[in-house]
């Protein structure tokens, strides 16, 4: 038996653990105007997949989901409604009466963009939304960890207007100059709901990790058709202002998102299993202990304590298969 | 009209000298000058007395009587005569010529002092003697280049008229290898003065430094307003020598010193043509002949050095060029010859080094910096070892490249070293370019260079892979290519005509693997059979200076078929034994007399008979090529035929037109090949064994058919022959090996097949490649490693793998799975 509920997970190997047991997430998605047929279709790919991803393991209730988009029609059955500047006040609103302090509000802007600074703008049906637009909206989520993607064109100045306290902001570009159509929103939505972008593979994708994903990936796809890139994604959780391109070192840009993690795979009630659950990721902070001390260690030390952890680690997964009736 | 008449026209207007104060008069002395007319200016120069003394210095120095001219000019000076700063900046320019760069320092110090002190009153013809003077001083200040430009400029300004400006900025431009303003300026100056025939031969030097093919016809136009010009007559004689054409060569250079005994670049171009022809003798003339006007003849053995790195001499180039830099340390030439081809060698330190020593004497020179600026790059290459050779590619791509390529260049290495019986020395170094202008730029110093690759013998550069798009160059096949030219070049001590070297190449790759190497074009049959392929006397000629674009691609096949013939008729011996000859210095007739005793002609006849029996069933199908667009004739129209066809859908009488077509050319293997078009109409019937065959004869002849390859592959896999599907994949590898899913699915079936060191490989190229999911990647690698039995590295490999993901459960299952093994049951 799994329950498809379990929202918002922490990273138990991080230096910084915060309780997430009780904490909800809550998912509001906008596609913006499209321009071509084409770019329609992948925006709408890429938000579809994250709603599927949110639906089915991250919101406790479809309200905490909401999924606004340039023309409804699309998919009645996921998109809410339609993705206008009003439209997207309203739901940030009934986002933030959902919400309690602790939550996580997800908000992920796919499409193209205009403008410069405050005026950065996403464009939609009707007016567009500017960047000032939303700092007025998410100003009521106090106390709510406030995760904002920008994914669209010329996003960049996105991030100094809405950087603050508790708030992830990323942007798919440096600044508003980089006005080409971009590819992050592709790569950061695969990375919300694939193994690949699982780096230490615990069933759970932080946004650091989906951020570095997507931006490798973005890299890769410039250079493997041997183009200039003309995006460079950013990160900001430390409030300055200043995104980073390469978040997650020891200080700054990268600590907040390293503890937001949305789960990749269902996850079990069953007591047995939770217990040997913990068991393992207790296991596993003790591997990241170790990891922290190799440098002080001999290598044959090192490595002898190491396979013995990741054995206990691995008997704890057989044994948890095997309760479950799962293969491995 | 006729040119006595225009001299004897000039000689009558002369007698008006005194009444214009000496304008008319050095205006018809110059005009005579450019035209050639030498003796009659220099007749009418010694009349004009004074006011013409600085055009009949001219003249003298035009003619190689330097001394004299230096005498003459001092005069002038003296006597302030008009354009005394003409005669100050031209005896700067002769001390220079003569090697007294002291000398040329002072008097060009002098003008440029001058100038800088009131120069902006100056008239237009003394702002340009400024500029001369420092270019002068430009050969060893590089900030006096820039005054340089400033002060013509500022001459074109003060008389929009002159035409001197113009072709200075021109030559200025051209020897900082910007050949795009050049080609401006001498325009301009030509759109003044048409016939001018030193703006002629700048623009040929413009066309010759792009290597255009009609850079001979533009110096032949220049001669033709000038047939004295030494510039020019050098120009071409460097134009015969790089088309190995020593004997016109040697007659240019002596034309051009027959009219100025003292131009450094003929004696060059002498001293090189010997030199290429094993001619010490003659060599030793021209050195002394070089040694008469300058003592220290640093540039002469700059010039030879570039002229014989055209031959592929790199090492004599280098020879030459550290022997300029004996003469000379200053001469950013000099440095620069002798550290490009040692560049080409292998010295890529001492090549760094002098190289920068050069730049720093000479910051404008644009191979220079692109040169330097490509070296810094290469720091972040890496290079990868194998027993006899160093692959050096970017970090990023050196794993994956050099996993294949290893392999196979230590097969070539074995494989020419039986064919040629010849060991070239080792390390050999091969560098890979994933930006075409790289590899450009190490090759020429400039973008734009066409070819794949390029070998120096034991250097060997190539564009990556990447640099191209996928489909477009087979990088297997273009090593191979390369790899060849080492051994010929060696064998043959780099005096391999460029034809008889590329021949080998291609043929070599097409003895490599079935589908590698050049195959025939409609084009290429329809241009034989209308007669426009070159004979093998002038088939150099095809490859240094084509007559029309396709003439290029069309002397590689010929030449290979060429060479193709030979090994058939006379065998492999034959191919050795021209090798030798042409080290023992022999031309391509002696040559081809002493080995298969044949004149070039009889061998032409030889091989167009055999041409026409190897082709002959296509060349019933195929029309006589006009040269312009593709090829006609009844294959051509069958094939458009059966593509209308398919087009409507009428499959069955699509099918038939496309066999037709195919059986009457079936080596065809363009992007409209029949066989393309019957494996869409086998798939569209559902047949897909006929499918496969179709791609399959296609993928035998097609060295970079990609997407037939895959669908081969894919279609193979479906109908239960994975041998077959790994074969078609292994294919693609040397067509585009970034691929991720196409090593994925040759690593699954290398396993199906029992092949695991196959699926290592794959699972390495995988990691090598970086993909999205390493850990997946590093996962499949550990179980490949156990699949050849090495568990240790396994082992290791999961380790690492769980270290930074301890929640990877496959991967503990495989540790889990590795503890069982015996191996671990005693660590």
């Amino acid at each position: 038996m799994t329950a498809p509920v379990f929202l918002l997970l922490l990273a138990a190997s991080a230096p910084l653990t915060r309780q997430s047991a009780q904490s909800g997430t809550h998912v509001l998605l906008v596609t913006g105007l499209s321009g071509e047929p084409r770019f329609a279709a992948a925006f709408h790919a890429e938000a579809a997949s994250i709603y599927d991803a949110a639906k089915a393991r991250w919101v406790r209730s479809d309200s905490s989901l909401i999924y606004l988009a340039e023309d409804p029609a699309q998919d009645r059955a996921r998109i809410t409604a339609r993705a206008t500047r009003d439209e997207i006040a309203k739901a940030i609103a009934t986002l933030a009466g959902r919400s309690a302090a602790g939550d996580v509000v997800l908000i992920v802007l796919l499409g193209h963009g205009s403008g410069q600074g405050a005026d950065s703008r996403l464009n939609l049906p009707g007016p567009d939304a500017s960047a000032a637009d939303f700092a007025t909206w998410l100003a009521p989520l106090t106390g709510r960890i406030v995760v904002l993607v920008n994914a669209a064109s010329a996003s960049g100045d996105f991030l100094p207007v809405l950087s603050g306290r508790e708030h992830v902001v990323i942007t798919a570009t440096k600044s508003a100059m980089e006005g080409n159509e971009t590819t992050f929103g592709e790569h950061f939505a695969k990375a919300l709901v694939s193994e690949s972008a699982d780096a230490d593979r615990d069933g759970r994708v932080t946004l650091l990790e989906a951020f570095d994903y997507a931006r490798r990936e973005v890299a890769k796809g410039y250079e493997t058709r041997n183009l200039l890139a003309t995006e460079h994604a950013l990160l900001d959780d430390d409030g300055d202002g200043k995104g980073s391109s390469t978040p997650g070192g020891a200080t700054g840009d990268g600590a907040l998102a390293r503890t937001v993690a949305f789960g990749i795979t269902p996850v079990s009630s069953d007591p047995r299993i939770a217990a040997l659950t913990a068991e393992r990721r207790t296991l596993e902070a003790q591997v990241d202990a170790l990891r922290r001390r190799k440098t002080a260690m001999d290598s044959t030390g090192y490595e002898r304590e190491l396979e013995r952890l990741l054995l206990e680690i691995a008997t704890r997964t057989a044994a948890i298969h095997a309760a479950s009736g799962a293969k491995p | 009209m006729p040119v006595r008449a225009i001299a004897a026209l000039l000689l009558m207007l002369a007698g008006t000298a005194r009444q214009d104060d000496g304008v008319a008069a050095r205006r018809r002395i110059r005009a005579l000058a450019e035209a050639g007319q030498l003796a009659q200016a220099e007749d009418l120069a010694r009349r004009g007395g004074t006011p013409v003394l600085v055009p009949l210095g001219e003249v003298l120095a035009l003619t190689g009587r330097l001394s004299a001219a230096d005498s003459i000019f001092q005069l002038a000076a003296a006597r302030g005569a008009p354009g005394r700063r003409s005669a100050e900046v031209s005896r700067a320019e002769l001390a220079a010529r003569r090697g007294n760069g002291n000398a040329a320092r002072q008097l060009a110090r002098s003008i440029a002092s001058a100038y800088q002190t009131d120069g902006g009153t100056w008239p237009a013809e003394d702002k340009v003697a400024a500029g001369r003077a420092y270019v002068v001083l430009g050969r060893e200040d590089a900030g006096s280049l820039r005054a340089a430009l400033r002060a013509f400029d500022a001459a074109v300004a003060a008389d929009s008229n002159l035409i001197e400006p113009r072709i200075r900025l021109g030559d200025l431009f051209l020897a900082k290898y910007n050949a795009p303003d050049a080609k401006t300026s001498y325009t301009e100056a030509l759109h003044l003065s048409p016939g001018n025939a030193r703006a002629l031969l700048g623009m040929a030097r413009v066309l010759a430094f792009q290597g255009s093919p009609e850079a001979t016809a533009g110096v032949r136009v220049s001669l033709a307003a000038n047939p004295s010009l030494a510039a020019g007559l050098a120009l071409l004689a460097q134009l015969h020598l790089d088309a190995e054409q020593y004997d016109s060569a040697a007659a240019s250079a002596g034309r051009a010193l027959a009219a100025d005994s003292s131009a450094m670049d003929a004696w060059a171009m002498l001293g090189a043509t010997a030199w290429l022809r094993d001619d010490s003798t003659g060599f030793a003339h021209a050195r002394a002949g070089a040694g008469r006007v300058d003592p220290r003849p640093a540039d002469f053995y700059s010039a030879i050095a570039e002229a014989v790195a055209r031959h592929r001499r790199y090492a004599d180039a280098e020879r030459f060029g550290r022997e300029a830099v004996v003469l000379d340390s200053t001469s950013s030439r000099a440095l620069g010859v002798l550290a490009i081809n040692e560049l080409r060698t292998g010295g890529v330190d001492q090549g760094r080094a002098h190289l920068t020593r050069a730049f720093s004497i000479d910051p404008f020179h644009v191979w220079y910096k692109n040169t330097l600026d490509l070296l810094d790059q290469m720091k972040t290459f890496r290079t990868v070892a194998t027993k006899r050779f160093r692959i050096v590619a970017p970090a990023a791509e050196a794993d994956l490249l050099a996993m294949y390529l290893g392999p196979l260049l230590e097969e070539a290495y074995d494989s020419l070293a039986a064919r040629y019986e010849y060991r070239p020395p080792t390390p050999i170094r091969i560098e890979l370019f994933r930006r075409h202008a790289d590899f450009s730029v190490r090759t020429v110093g400039l973008t734009g260079l066409g070819a794949l690759g390029v070998s120096f013998g034991t250097v060997l550069v190539m564009d990556a892979p990447s640099a191209r798009t996928a489909g477009e160059f087979n990088w297997g096949s273009t090593a191979w290519h390369e790899l060849t030219h080492t051994f010929t070049l060696g064998r043959s001590g780099h005096r391999v005509p460029r034809w008889f070297s590329e021949g080998l190449s291609v043929l070599e790759e097409r003895r490599a693997r079935p589908a590698w190497g050049a195959g025939p074009a409609p084009e290429f049959l329809a241009a034989f059979k209308a007669g426009r392929l070159l004979p093998v006397g002038r088939l150099n000629d095809g490859f240094v200076r084509p007559s029309y674009p396709a003439e290029l691609g069309f002397s590689y096949y010929q030449a290979s078929l060429l060479c193709e013939m030979i090994e058939a008729r006379w065998h492999r011996a034959a191919l050795l034994a021209i090798l030798d000859r042409y080290k023992a210095g022999l031309d391509t007739r002696a040559v081809l007399a002493g080995v298969l005793s044949l004149t070039p002609e009889a061998l032409d006849q030889q091989f167009q008979a055999w041409l026409r029996a190897r082709f002959a069933g296509p060349l019933s199908h195929i029309a006589q090529w006009d040269g312009n667009g593709p090829a006609t004739g009844e294959f051509e129209t069958t094939l458009t035929a059966a593509h209308a066809l398919a087009e409507q859908k009428r499959g069955p009488e699509a099918r038939a037109a496309y066999e037709r077509a195919e059986a009457m050319f079936p080596m065809y293997a363009g992007p409209d090949a029949p066989p393309l078009g019957l494996a869409r109409l086998a798939l569209e019937r559902g047949d897909k064994p006929a499918a496969v065959a179709a791609l399959a004869r296609l993928t035998a002849i097609d060295e970079s058919a990609l997407d037939a390859n895959r669908r081969e592959a894919a279609l193979r896999e479906e109908l239960g022959d994975p041998a077959g599907a790994a074969r078609a994949l292994e294919r693609t590898l040397w067509i585009f090996p970034y691929d991720a899913v196409a090593h994925a699915r040759l690593a699954e079936l290398a396993e199906r097949l029992a092949d695991p060191a196959r699926a290592l490989r794959e699972r390495r190229a995988i990691v090598a490649l970086a993909p999205s999911d390493m850990l997946e990647a590093r996962y499949q690698l550990a179980r490949a490693l156990i699949g050849v039995g090495d568990s240790a590295a396994a082992r290791h490999e999961v380790l690492q793998v769980l270290e930074g993901a301890p929640g990877f459960e496959k991967a503990q299952a495989l540790l889990l799975e590795l503890r069982k093994t015996p191996e671990a049951r005693l660590q």
